[in-house]
Parts: structure tokens; sequence; C-alpha cells
């Protein structure tokens, strides 16, 4: 039983909401105004886009897999909206085509892993280029904007108190922890991130496994793509520049390996609280987006030891 | 000279102890074997004669001196080598870069590596032992006994007084060992006192000149090889009696009225196997023997649906399996396979052992709203007691376990499917002798209860105890079908040696 509390005290998970803990404190002290309610809500609207699409990413980093390519879905997908939109299609079918077009680029990107052997950061790495400059072909860098307040209500509006976004989020998670914990394919992601081999030759259908993670992280960039034309009230060819970025340090930050098979959906969505609280408060509070950049690093560093150190502690207390 | 004497060694981690108050000593020119179950403390003795573990208590003496314990450096300086159960080297370097590594001669102040030297100690070297290995390939392209041999040319490297070898004959074939065998003898008479691990007991009374063992930790007994016999020693490892009926008799089933469960007709894989013809009945166990490379592994693959094969047919109880099958395919059929490498192909190690155990059937475990946990455990526990795993509780990782016991997971998490087709290979290589003893009570249970299995081993004794008949391959081929009541090791081993080496014999 002590054992028991000892571990649950030990997991990156605790050691994140402590650190985050002692984060908004601070912040408190610092600028009382940064905690309030409509400042958190008003402020969240940044973050919604990437905290979906790092849901399919923990899974993906879970089975040891990479997907670099998602911010460049999320453009091509966000243009594939905004010409359809311009060229007078009704906008849910422009919406459904651009979520279609984010699907295949995932499938793509599967297909490569699976069937052509290709290490997926070598074949995410191509499709982030190519999908990127397939959007900036299409769209001759030219942004497309005037939705109608119906569409933009989807990254503006509020739906029960919290934007549309965040209830996206939130049965998007859901339904993925009850996947992972309900049901054999939570078993699978870990197996296969720690030995894809011994997975295969237990009978698990491996490659169905992966080629499903990466169609799933393609339509997440795509539904991001839509929220952020939303919210922005413009489709444009950049949308989600760098977000593979950010994703995957939230992921990381949030306790899950690099490696496969270690971490946890929860840890990840921790990972992406973390640094969005600290990302909006330091342009908030000192307005200077260079150090932005600098914080990120430094959490990142910060969390990377401390789960090294964390699980040299579990290691020796089994 | 004086033995190297290791005296009253304890070492302990956290509250269990690995090694406790164990003296022996090594006498230059002898070969001493080191016997003793997994978990007995060998691998800790090991460890600390050659300098990577500190003890906690006790000393190792040389020449009346203490030696400086827990440094790999100067322990080599004075002469003592280990060479370990898995042959570190190097893959994409060759022979002489892999002796040289860490310790290469340098000229010019070490601004420049001396080649010529380098190649002209290797070679010397490797002439010593009476190898000859191509000295500019890349040491991955070499077998496996030739790594090894780089291996121990690497320990040869110093002024060599002591040689522990770490289960050396793990990973290699038959012939592979006779030659290592006379590399150890060569080493002996040249004076070099070789400590020899090993779990298979006919190398030891082959080789050895006295015998220790070791039992959960603590010294047994010592004693000159010449006055055990093999139960004897048995004895002294496991504690208990474990009498081992030789020869398994005759096929349960001769009348040959019922279908066999696999019938395999001209299967072939260009360069790899070539027209293999076989056919197991239910209840049969059909041992496959032969050297390492001659192809038993590649045709269990292609039968399991790992790798693919140009032509032949396989009939599966009674239907042919269609072009292109996969493995979940085999697996749905009730075929079970237990693969060569047991840790990176059979297990999950960082997963508990319930969920290995339990991996290939996760499906049957889905209920509508979640995992059906409950009947997981017990199924899991069920298994566990089944095949008398030791492990404290289900949720403990597999690799925490000793290479027995993981074992009887890879084989246990088919027995939950029963399976109508068990493929094993090398089921008990680095396998204990207690361990090795239920593993194969396992297999021949699974036979009595009407599976068909097919043993590949490169023990001969296994093979010739397990098995109901045996065939033997050489170079992809079938060289020839053997009732193993009336087989022997010779005719087995004969049979596996190819063309040109038998006409040399």
């Amino acid at each position: 039983m002590k054992q028991r509390i000892l571990n649950m005290i030990w997991q990156p998970e605790t050691f994140l909401i402590v650190l985050i803990g002692i984060l908004l404190t601070a912040m408190g002290r610092l600028d009382a105004s940064f905690l309030q309610w409509e400042v958190q809500r008003a402020l969240s609207s940044h973050v919604w886009e990437l905290a979906i699409i790092a849901i399919p990413m923990t899974l993906i980093i879970l089975t040891a897999g990479i997907d670099l390519s998602v911010g460049s879905v999320m453009g091509l997908s966000a243009i594939t909206t905004g010409m359809l939109f311009q060229k007078g299609l009704p906008l849910p079918l422009a919406c459904s085509a651009s979520l279609l077009v984010g699907i295949f680029c995932g499938f793509l990107n599967g297909w490569f892993i699976t069937r052509m052997k290709v290490h997926p950061l070598i074949i995410t790495l191509a499709t982030m280029a190519a999908y990127r400059g397939m959007a900036e072909g299409i769209s001759h860098a030219k942004p497309v904007s005037g939705f109608p307040d119906s569409f933009t209500w989807l990254g503006q509006g509020d739906w029960f108190g919290l934007p549309v976004a965040a209830w996206v989020f939130a049965v998007m998670v859901g339904i993925v922890l009850w996947m992972m914990h309900g049901r054999a394919f939570g078993v699978g992601i870990y197996a296969i991130g720690h030995n894809e081999t011994a997975t295969r030759f237990s009978g698990l259908r491996v490659d169905r496994y992966l080629v499903t993670l990466y169609t799933f992280s393609g339509f997440a960039s795509a539904l991001a793509a839509v929220l952020f034309v939303a919210r922005r009230n413009t489709a444009k060819a950049d949308a989600g520049m760098g977000m593979e970025l950010g994703v995957i340090t939230a992921v990381v930050i949030g306790g899950v390996s690099i490696f496969g098979g270690r971490g946890t959906l929860i840890g990840a969505c921790l990972g992406v609280l973390l640094i969005h609280e600290t990302r909006e408060f330091v342009s908030w509070h000192w307005n200077r987006d260079e150090l932005n950049l600098l914080a990120l690093g430094i959490l990142l560093i910060l969390s990377v030891v401390f789960q090294k150190l964390l699980r040299h502690k579990q290691g020796s207390a089994i | 000279m004086e033995p190297l004497r290791a005296v009253h060694l304890s070492k302990s981690y956290g509250g269990t102890h690995a090694l406790k108050d164990v003296s022996l000593d090594i006498r230059p020119g002898e070969v001493h074997a080191l016997c003793g179950e997994n978990g007995a403390g060998k691998s800790t003795l090991i460890k600390i004669l050659s300098g990577v573990l500190l003890p906690n208590a006790g000393t190792v003496q040389w020449n009346e001196t203490p030696l400086p314990l827990g440094r790999v450096h100067s322990v080599e300086a004075h002469g003592i080598l280990a060479v370990h159960q898995e042959p570190v080297v190097f893959p994409h370097l060759n022979a002489v870069d892999n002796l040289f590594v860490g310790r290469e001669p340098a000229a010019l102040g070490g601004a420049w590596l001396d080649q010529s030297t380098m190649r002209k100690k290797a070679r010397a070297i490797l002439a010593n032992l009476g190898e000859e290995l191509p000295l500019t390939q890349p040491v991955g392209d070499m077998s496996l006994a030739q790594r090894q041999m780089v291996s121990i040319a690497r320990a040869l490297l110093h002024q060599c007084r002591i040689l522990i070898l770490d289960e050396p004959t793990a990973s290699l074939s038959a012939r592979e060992s006779e030659s290592l065998f006379e590399k150890v003898n060569t080493l002996k008479q040249q004076g070099v006192g070789i400590l020899y691990v090993s779990h298979r007991l006919e190398e030891i009374f082959r080789l050895a000149d006295r015998v220790t063992v070791l039992r959960d930790g603590t010294w047994v007994a010592t004693s000159d090889i010449a006055s055990l016999n093999q139960e004897a020693l048995i004895q002294h490892m496991v504690g208990r009696d474990i009498t081992q009926k030789p020869g398994s008799g005759t096929a349960p089933d001769e009348s040959k009225n019922r279908p066999p469960i696999l019938e395999i007709k001209n299967l072939s894989r260009e360069g790899v196997f070539q027209k293999i013809s076989f056919k197991i009945q239910p209840g049969e166990i059909l041992g496959m023997s032969g050297l390492v490379g001659a192809g038993r592994s590649e045709i269990a693959r292609g039968i399991f649906g790992i790798d693919p094969f140009d032509a032949g047919e396989i009939i599966y109880l009674g239907s042919p399996l269609s072009k292109g099958f996969t493995i979940q395919d085999t697996i749905q059929a009730g075929m079970a396979m237990v693969p060569e490498d047991r840790q990176q192909q059979g297990l999950v190690l960082p997963l508990s052992v319930e969920t290995n155990l339990l991996l290939p059937s996760l499906r049957e475990f889905q209920g509508p709203l979640g995992l059906k946990t409950k009947a997981m455990r017990s199924s899991g526990k069920a298994l566990i007691e089944k095949l008398g795993i030791k492990t404290e509780t289900p949720d403990h990782p597999a690799h925490s376990l000793s290479g027995g016991n993981q074992q009887k997971i890879v084989i246990g998490k088919w027995v939950h499917r029963l399976p109508k087709l068990f493929i094993l290979d090398e089921p008990t290589r680095g396998v204990d002798v207690g361990a090795k003893h239920e593993v194969h009570r396992l297999i021949r249970e699974l036979a009595a209860q009407g599976s068909a299995v097919l043993l590949i081993s490169s023990e001969l004794p296994e093979i010739l105890s397990l098995s109901h008949r045996i065939l033997v391959l050489c170079e992809g081929t079938i060289r020839g079908e053997l009732k193993a009541n009336e087989a022997t090791q010779e005719q087995l081993l004969k049979l596996a040696l190819p063309e040109e080496a038998r006409r040399s014999a």
C-alpha cells in the first residue's frame, strides 16, 4: 500500500501538476489579473488547436513514431476550406472536404510508413514540405477571408460557457481515454512502442494500428485547421506554421518518451497546459515574444531532467 | 605460478544477497567450470572477478596480493579478462579495429593510428588461436562463432593469465562449439587459467578439470570433474533430484489414419531452403536438427507467415494456406510460435507478465464497455500457475524475471489459445537446468493434448529426448529423417555436416 502511494507520487503527472501549481501561484503574485477567469478563457482560444493535435501526436509518439507534417496538413486543409468557400461551395461541404483532405494526407503518411517501411521521421519530414508547398501553390499565398458569422462562431463563440473548440477537444480526449483504457487498442499501442517485432509476432495488426493513428493525426490537424480559419476569419497557406514543434514539445514535456511505450494522454494534456500558461503569461506580463522561446526551452530541459530522475527513482523503488 | 583466489566474496543489492561468502580458486592451466541455475550468483561472481562490480566483503588475491576491484582496467592489467555472453563487437568495424578499440597503438604521439602494427598483432593473436578470420570484413557480416572469436582474441591482446568465458556456446552450433573447445584446450596448454560458465553439462564434462557449483548465491561444492557424474552435478545445482528419461519413445499415433495437422510440400525459398517436404501428426513432436544457418528457423518463419517463400505448398488442417498469408492468419487458424530470440521477438519486456501472457488473446477480453480486467486477471493467474512461472505478482514487468521464467511466458502466451500447431525455435537456449526441465515437461504436455509440435534445437540431447521423429537439415535441404529412439548424436551430427566437411572428417 505504502509502495503504491509512493509510486503515485513519483509519477511524471504528479510532478507536472505540482510544477503547474507553483508556476500559476508565482504568476498570480506577479500579476493577479492574469489568473482571472475571463482572461484565462479568452487566452485559452490560442491553445485548442495545438491541444487537439496533441492527442494523436501522443498516441503516435507512444508507438515510437512521430508526425512532423501536422502543421502543413493544417495549412493545406485551411486553404482547402478557404478556396472551396471562395468558389461558392456551402461551408459545411467546404469543411467536410478539408477534413477529407486531412484524412487523406494522414493516410498517405501511414501508407508510406507501413507499406514502404519508411521511417516516420523521414516521410513526415518530406510530406511536411510537400503539403505546405501544395497549400502555397494552390492559394498563390493569397489569404481568403469574409466568412459568415455562423461559421466564425466555431472559432470565436461560446457554448455553455466555454469556447466551442474546448468542447471539441474534451469530446476527443474522452473518446481516446476510453479507447486507451477500456479497449485492447490501448495495450496494443504501448506494446508496439516497446517492441514492435514481438507485438507483430503476437498476432496484433501493427500496420493497421499505425495507419489508423497517422490518419487520425491528419484528421485532427484538419479539424484544427477549420477551427483556426473560423477563429481568425482567414484561410491562409501558412496556417499552422511551426505547429509540429509546439505539439511535440508539449507531448514530451508531458512525460511521453520519444522512444515510445512510456507516458500517458493525461500527462500530455498537462504538458499542453504548462506550455500554454507559460507562453501566455510571458506575452501578457512582459509582452516580449522572444522570451517565449527561452521559457519553452528551459521548461523542456527541466521537465526532461526531472523525468529522468523520476524514472531512476521508480526503477530503484521496484 | 600461484592460482587466482577469490576469498569470502559477498555482494548484496538492497536486501537480497546475490552472493554470500563465496570462495574459489582458479589454477593456471586448468579449466574451472562454474555451474548453477539462473540467479545462483554466477554472473555476480564473474562481474566481481572481472572488475565490473565491487563486492561488499571479501577479496580477490593474485600472487598473494589483493587485486584492486571495481575497476575493469586495473583488473585487465593484471591479466584477468572476461568474454561476456553476448559478444561485444562493433558490427561496422573490421576485426582489426574491433580488437584494438580503446587501446589502439598510436604513432606520432597519438596523431596517427599505427595500422600496420595493429594488423601484425591481430594476425599473431589469431594465429595463436589457430583461427583464420577475414581481417578487413566488417564484423557484422561474420557468423556468430567468428564474432565470438573476435571477442576472445580481444581478451588475449593483453597478456592473458585468467580468461573468463560466460556461456560461450550459447549461440553457437555444434560444429562451431567444437572449434571453440579446441581453442580452449590450446589456451589451457599455454598455462592460461579458464573459468568456464555454461548451462550445458556435456561441455563441462568434456572440458573442465574442476567444477564449482553455486546455488542461491552460496557455494555448494568444488570438486574434480572425475569424481562426479551428471546426476550428482544436477543434484548439486538444483538441490533436488531431477531424473530425465532418455528418449521419449514412440510416436503417440503410429496408425496414420488421423489426418496430419501440417503438411509441407516442396517448400522453397531462393538461396535459403529448397524442396522441403514433411508432415506432422497430431500429438507428434517433430525435431529439426542441423547446424546454425541450415535454414531451420527460416522454414519455421515461412510456415508462420513471417517471411515469404517462393514455391511450394503448406497444407494446414487439410486445406492449403492461401497465397500471401500473414502472421494474423496463421494465429487465427491456431498456430503458435516461440521465436528464436526471446527478448526481441517473444516478449515486450517492460510490460507486465500478465499483459505479455494475454497479448495474443486480447480481443477475447474485449467487452462492450471495457476490457474485462477481472477475467484477464484470473486467466493470467491460471497461466502463471499452470506454467510454474516464478513472479511475485502478475503486474511485475517481464524483464524482472529470469531467462527461464521469461521463456515460460513466451510459451504460455500461446497455451491459452490451445494451439493446434506449436513451432518452437530453440526453446531452452540460455535457460537453466531446472527451468529447462519444466519447459521440456510443457512441450510433452502440449503434444499429449494433441497439438503437433515442430521443435528446432541445436542441442542434440534435447532433440533426441523430446522428439518422436527427427529431420536433419543441411544447407537448406532435408538430409535425412531418423526415428528418435534409434538415432544417436553422432548420426545427427554426421548428417548435419556439409559434404566437403564430411569427406575431410
